[in-house]
């Protein structure tokens, strides 16, 4: 056998990688482009599911804005400040945890169902057949449209409703947005009494619509001791800054739609 | 596509008849554009023909009374769309007395041309097909644009309907009147009505009516889904395309239903304004009819006239099978641009499962546009609307082939729908 060729060809194709190899280290220590080391830091804490709720286009576009100072470094609610307050050698206070709620109950069975909806699995079809299939017209709808564009999976179907699972929520704000109903909130994490229920009928409709709704009866406005409850446009909300979670008001309520979540977990409410 | 299964035979011999009922609810918001505004009060005594709703906006159309007697509420109620709109319920006399001041222009070839848009927009006129658009502001021409041909679209493509067929049967006068009427009004020297080929005896009718008036000829179509599609006649009669996005009159062609020339006919003429509509309403019911229905019939009191359901109703359907939508219960009333009732059974209103995508491609060679409807879908999906719109989603017009043809029975049509509106709202919200 003739290895002349063999050896040919291994020293040729090894001498060109050589060339090309001092050219490219070469080349990576001429042209370097400096990066602050911090950015990619920065970039390992945050929640990496581009959910876009810091306002910029990614996690990626974030985490430079945030080094190079054009973000606050509490923008992204996913992330804990002050890891990236650590990073960047600054003292950074942790933003007021927000999670989404979902303001209804109308669970199958409890919300009147105004026709069987058994088409494209969507709420914001089902919202535009007739008004959708459950007779109230500001419930959720329960077919999924949130569901589908958390990024979190804190987001379920639950009987009917959507459900929250608010460990896992960030408050990003891209079901609030999908929500062809306007039914879910951002709140603050802390606000453990509210309102579930945002019909404005009249009592008599919205409780023909369902068991659980608002009625505007006024007997949390007149149960509460600071003032913090008022009846507007048909139905009662908490302002969170008066509000001192005593959940007088969840006990005299006659629907059952003020929900304390400090005697009843989300998950059973 | 399937016009094996049009399912027209119960209802295409049997002649109209009129039906009257003793309450109307008649929405404000019956044509594309702001509702009208309520103009009477609870209590009030009005007339047939008396204007009920004023017109709002460009697009605005008035409203009038399609019975004589009380109006015993002026409210919201839940109609088909996603919010309620403002009703007016009249409870019928049965006097029939009509409103002082109806006042026609006779004959359509002597008529001054220049009445005949202000006329058909007096008597609340819009589309009567479906898409129920104002049609003076169709006739409006835009500066700029010429009309040379107008299309009358006698093809009644939809499954089940057979409304238009009887009205070439019955008064195929009146349509050739309209059509004249609009022809002078934009001095438009073609009047073309498309018939498809599986309604003979309206061809050879509209043929008699049509023959020594001038300029109005007959087009005979291939029965094929969607044939009545605006853009689909339009290539089928002119051979002209309209490009994506723009209107028919950028192929200088204007298209009409034949019921919206019998109204033209109707409000030139006698200047009647538009109170009732043939209505076929068929499926489960007892006897299937052409009904000559009021505006703002209760179809509850319809389905009564056509002697109850025959079986258990699984889905009531206003318009045609395929582009029909679908009412909550039997109290929504009819509207100007209702063609059709068609009760399914329990059966076969159940939809079946969604199964994924097979890429058997069956609706690419269905889609009438020339769309990859499995493609968009997966954008749809996705939430993509960019990529939805760079596939020419709003160029779909949900005419329901693909989701017929699926053989995963994937939502197609429906999806496409969500995407439009979504593309809609997010067009406004930047404004």
């Amino acid at each position: 056998m003739d290895w002349v060729p063999v050896i040919l060809a291994f020293s040729v194709l090894g001498v060109i990688g050589l060339v090309f190899g001092v050219v490219l280290s070469l080349a990576d220590k001429k042209l370097k482009v400096e990066t602050d080391p911090r950015i990619g830091q920065v970039r390992e804490v945050l929640g990496g599911a581009n959910c876009g709720a810091c306002g910029f286009a990614g996690c990626d576009a974030f985490a430079e804005a945030v080094v190079e100072g054009k973000a606050r470094p509490n923008g992204c609610p996913a992330a804990n400040a002050e890891a990236i307050g650590a990073i960047l050698g600054i003292s950074v206070e942790q933003g007021e945890k927000m999670v989404a709620r979902v303001i209804c109950q109308g669970h199958n069975g409890v919300a009147t169902e105004r026709y069987q909806y058994d088409g494209y699995k969507s709420c914001a079809t089902a919202a535009g057949v007739a008004g959708g299939p459950k007779a109230c017209r500001f419930a959720c709808i329960g077919l999924g449209d949130c569901e589908k564009v958390c990024a979190f999976g804190a987001i379920s179907m639950e009987n009917g409703i959507a459900k929250i699972d608010e460990n896992r929520c960030v408050a990003c704000g891209n079901c609030v947005d999908k929500c062809p109903r306007n039914v879910i909130r951002i709140t603050p994490a802390d606000a453990k009494v509210i309102v579930l229920c945002r019909n404005s009928d009249s009592g008599r409709v919205a409780r023909a619509a369902c068991m659980k709704a608002c009625i505007a009866c006024q007997r949390c406005v007149k149960t509460c001791k600071y003032g913090a409850i008022a009846v507007e446009n048909g139905f009662a909300r908490i302002d969170p800054e008066k509000c001192t979670r005593c959940g007088e008001c969840a006990k005299v309520c006659p629907c059952g739609c003020i929900v304390d979540y400090s005697v009843v977990t989300p998950r059973e409410a | 596509m399937h016009h094996q299964h049009e399912g027209k035979l119960p209802t295409r011999n049997i002649p109209i008849r009129d039906f009257v009922s003793d309450t109307v609810c008649i929405p404000m918001g019956m044509h594309l554009g702001a509702p009208s505004k309520p103009c009477v009060n609870k209590g009030d005594l009005v007339k047939l023909g008396q204007v009920i709703g004023e017109p709002v906006g460009g697009l605005g159309l008035p409203v009038h009374a399609s019975v004589s007697g009380e109006v015993v509420a002026v409210e919201e109620r839940q109609l088909l769309g996603a919010a309620p709109g403002m009703c007016v319920v009249i409870r019928n006399d049965f006097a029939d007395e009509w409103v002082e001041g109806i006042q026609g222009y006779g004959n359509v070839e002597t008529v001054d041309p220049a009445v005949v848009i202000p006329a058909i927009k007096a008597a609340g006129i819009c589309g009567m097909g479906g898409a129920s658009f104002p049609t003076h502001v169709k006739l409006s021409i835009p500066e700029g644009k010429t009309c040379d041909t107008i299309i009358l679209n006698g093809a009644e493509c939809e499954t089940f309907l057979t409304a238009d067929f009887r009205l070439m049967l019955e008064c195929p006068g009146k349509i050739v009147d309209g059509l004249r009427a609009v022809m002078r009004a934009l001095n438009v020297k073609r009047g073309v009505i498309a018939i498809e080929d599986n309604k003979p005896e309206a061809i050879e009718t509209m043929r008699k009516a049509a023959s020594g008036r001038e300029g109005v000829e007959i087009a005979i179509m291939r029965t094929k889904y969607p044939q009545g599609g605006e853009k689909q006649l339009i290539k089928a009669v002119t051979g002209r395309e309209v490009p994506s996005g723009k209107l028919p009159i950028e192929v200088h062609t204007i298209v009409m239903n034949v019921g919206t020339a019998a109204a033209v006919a109707d409000a030139v003429i006698d200047g009647r304004p538009l109170i009732d509509r043939i209505t076929t309403v068929t499926g489960c019911v007892q006897r299937p009819a052409n009904l000559r229905l009021r505006i703002g019939t209760i179809i509850g009191d319809v389905i009564g006239e056509c002697g109850g359901f025959s079986e258990e109703p699984g889905k009531i359907v206003f318009g045609g099978g395929m582009t029909g939508l679908c009412v909550p219960d039997t109290d929504v009333p009819m509207t100007k641009a209702n063609n059709g009732i068609v009760v399914y059974n329990v059966k076969d209103a159940r939809s079946v499962d969604e199964s994924p995508c097979i890429r058997c491609g069956r609706c690419v060679e269905a889609c009438p546009i020339g769309l990859d409807p499995y493609r968009i879908k997966h954008y749809c999906d996705k939430g993509d609307l960019e990529a939805a719109k760079q596939h020419h989603v709003l160029d779909c017009i949900l005419c329901g082939c693909c989701s017929y043809n699926c053989p995963a029975r994937r939502w197609l049509t429906a999806s496409f729908k969500n995407t439009k509106d979504a593309i809609a709202l997010e067009a406004r919200r930047k404004k």
